[in-house]
């Protein structure tokens, strides 16, 4: 079967930071992969090297026909950490805009965001202001927003993080849902139930590399173990490094300039308290 | 779906969102339609209002003088003025020398103090006032105008006395005609120095001030709210994205420019609606002079947007965008300096100052070849080195990532 998305060999550095290294990677049609990992693990990444926000430092990413991502982003649906919604603008006004670079018919947008919006209890909120919306609204806004264009695969950066638990497993029904309508998504997440409970496949990703990939039994198999936690930490023991943008460099000019108005600290530990 | 459909889909999405904060609208469209009408009409009228008021206050005079003519302290007392007469003070080394009056003006016992003094044909005066008091300034004032108006009078028996012509011997040059017949220049020629000092003026201190908010606001501040991630997902080149929010940053600029300088017009045309006539220009003028605006619209937008965009934070936007804000300033200060008709070429090869010569020039209906080349020539360089460096840094991978 040819793979939907296919990353050959990729490696990403900042400056002298490896961010990924050297990922092979083949997303197939109608799955849902999980990427799992710590915080700074490269899940972020990988994830914006799919969408082609990142372009490699080694390697490709292509769609099928082994075209560039950065060709073919229509076919890609993104909602990122941060959802990225315009508070002055309503839930519809941000769904429509991003079908319309899309190039899609406002009213086919509409059709489709408006059954998804029924799936995620939101059809009442669709043309409210984002401004007052809570976290689990504008998540899925965020969702409707990359929904609407009918993407062949779509990119889920944590998507249930700060989600009461209503509104996670709303996200989680839908996610099932598209993967039964043919879809395909790939969903990063730091939790191994979550992600057990949603994805076909697992991909566990520590210090930018791919630790293992494959079906929550078959990485039991690898790891010998009895639960997916303890497989974690068995492909996980190397320790985490820290998120890339706290080694993000600072100038010189002002590096020296911080110094100078950072105190140093006389405290000590005492022993004997 | 063309790369223009996608550029206007982005500006127009920006232009929406700037426009639906009330705050833009009160600095985008108020401040500029109303700044000129209310310097030029609504502060004249608060000023005059003021010194009307002032005019009608009862001011207290002391006169010391041993001499002094009646008809003098009753001219002063026609000025509204309240006067007490009492004997020059004694041990003055001039008469200005306030002696032991100061506190008597200090503690407003008095607005003033008039000494005259007659020695021989000449009579010597001085006024002692408190230049801080508005009453005080109004007193001196009132007093001045008396004495001027009795000087002349004396001056004129005087000239009489002496067997001469007043008139001749008081104005023996004077004008023939009327001032304005005699300048050439048409009014609209007229219309086109005045507006030739105040619209490249207009014009660029607003671009420069108007547009630092909205690039701001579009390039790191839509980074800090994390709404650039997913717009960098989506098939739209780096590049349409620069154009998309340039073109709504230019428009945005442009509304406030022309709300601007229309305020200017209108307060022009109130003060001076009997003498100023609309600027004569030709049609190529006039397309240069859109040519002119626009690049300079083109430099400083990119530029704008390309720091705003390179700047780690909003707050450090601000302070890279406030200080060029200013120095902007100093090329539109040149150019008011700077005489047009004696120019030398080497200022139409420097940019910003260029455009602005240009279109100071262009006002004027004056089109010289070699200048219009020279600027046009400076002018797209630069456009497109901003240009390409707002490019550059749209195309740099960190600009989701950079923090504060």
């Amino acid at each position: 079967m040819e793979p939907l998305l296919c990353l050959k060999d990729v490696k990403k550095s900042f400056g002298d930071v490896q961010a990924i290294e050297h990922v092979n990677l083949n997303i197939y049609k109608n799955s849902v992969i999980g990427l799992v990992g710590g915080n700074g693990a490269g899940k972020t990444t990988l994830l914006r090297l799919m969408s082609g926000v990142y372009r490699p430092t080694e390697g490709s990413v292509n769609l099928d026909n082994d075209r560039p991502v950065t060709e073919m982003r229509s076919v890609l649906g993104v909602v990122p950490e941060s959802t990225g919604l315009y508070s002055k603008l309503t839930a519809w006004e941000n769904i429509r805009y991003h079908s319309r670079l899309h190039g899609i018919d406002d009213q086919l947008a509409w059709n489709r965001t408006y059954r998804f919006a029924k799936l995620l209890d939101i059809d009442g909120s669709l043309h409210r202001y984002t401004e007052g919306f809570s976290r689990g609204m504008k998540q899925k806004t965020a969702l409707l927003r990359a929904l609407a264009h009918g993407p062949q695969i779509l990119l889920l950066d944590e998507p249930t993080g700060g989600l009461d638990v209503t509104s996670a497993r709303t996200v989680r029904k839908l996610v099932r849902k598209l993967k039964d309508e043919g879809g395909t998504v790939v969903y990063s997440t730091h939790h191994l139930a979550e992600a057990q409970q949603v994805c076909d496949r697992i991909i566990i990703v520590h210090n930018g590399i791919i630790q293992a990939d494959g079906t929550p039994k078959e990485l039991l198999e690898l790891t010998q173990t009895s639960t997916l936690e303890e497989a974690y930490v068995s492909l996980t023991r190397e320790t985490a490094r820290p998120r890339m943008e706290e080694t993000e460099k600072t100038s010189k000019i002002s590096a020296m300039w911080r110094r100078l108005f950072t105190p140093s600290s006389s405290l000590e530990v005492n022993e004997d308290e | 779906m063309n790369s223009r459909k996608r550029i206007i889909i982005v500006a127009k999405k920006e232009i929406i969102e700037f426009v639906r904060d009330w705050r833009t609208i009160v600095a985008l469209v108020l401040i500029p339609l109303l700044l000129f009408p209310l310097l030029f009409i609504a502060f004249p009228i608060v000023m005059q209002n003021e010194a009307a008021e002032l005019n009608e206050k009862t001011v207290h005079v002391l006169i010391q003088s041993d001499e002094i003519e009646t008809s003098l302290i009753m001219e002063i007392e026609n000025q509204s003025a309240l006067t007490t007469t009492e004997a020059m003070p004694a041990n003055l080394l001039t008469l200005s020398d306030s002696g032991n009056d100061t506190e008597r003006l200090r503690n407003m016992e008095y607005d003033a103090i008039l000494r005259m003094e007659q020695r021989n044909d000449t009579w010597y005066y001085a006024i002692l006032h408190l230049s801080t008091s508005e009453q005080s300034n109004e007193a001196r004032s009132r007093i001045l105008d008396v004495l001027i108006q009795w000087e002349e009078n004396l001056t004129s028996e005087r000239i009489e006395s002496a067997g001469l012509d007043v008139d001749s011997t008081l104005n023996p040059v004077r004008w023939d005609g009327t001032i304005a017949d005699a300048d050439v220049a048409t009014k609209g020629e007229q219309a086109g120095m005045l507006l030739s000092l105040f619209i490249p003026f207009v014009l660029a201190i607003w671009t420069a001030s108007a547009a630092v908010q909205p690039s701001i606001d579009m390039t790191v501040g839509e980074r800090e709210r994390g709404t650039l991630e997913s717009l960098l997902s989506l098939p739209l080149s780096r590049s349409e994205l620069l154009l998309g929010k340039w073109l709504a940053v230019v428009s945005i600029t442009a509304v406030g420019v022309t709300l601007q300088i229309t305020g200017l017009l209108f307060g022009i045309a109130y003060l001076a609606s009997d003498f100023i006539d609309v600027p004569s220009l030709s049609i190529f003028a006039i397309l240069l002079l859109a040519l002119a605006v626009a690049f300079y619209g083109t430099m400083v937008i990119a530029l704008y947007l390309a720091l705003a965009m390179r700047s780690k934070s909003v707050k450090e936007a601000g302070s890279v965008l406030t200080p060029i804000t200013l120095a902007m300033i100093m090329p539109i200060l040149l150019t008011q300096f700077i005489n047009l008709d004696d120019v030398e070429m080497f200022w139409f090869g420097i940019p910003f100052v260029n455009v602005l010569l240009g279109l100071r020039e262009l006002l004027l209906n004056r089109i010289i070849i070699e200048h219009v080349l020279v600027w046009v020539l400076v002018s797209s360089i630069v456009c497109f080195m901003t240009i390409r460096y707002a490019a550059k840094q749209f195309n740099r991978e960190d600009i989701i990532t950079t923090k504060s």
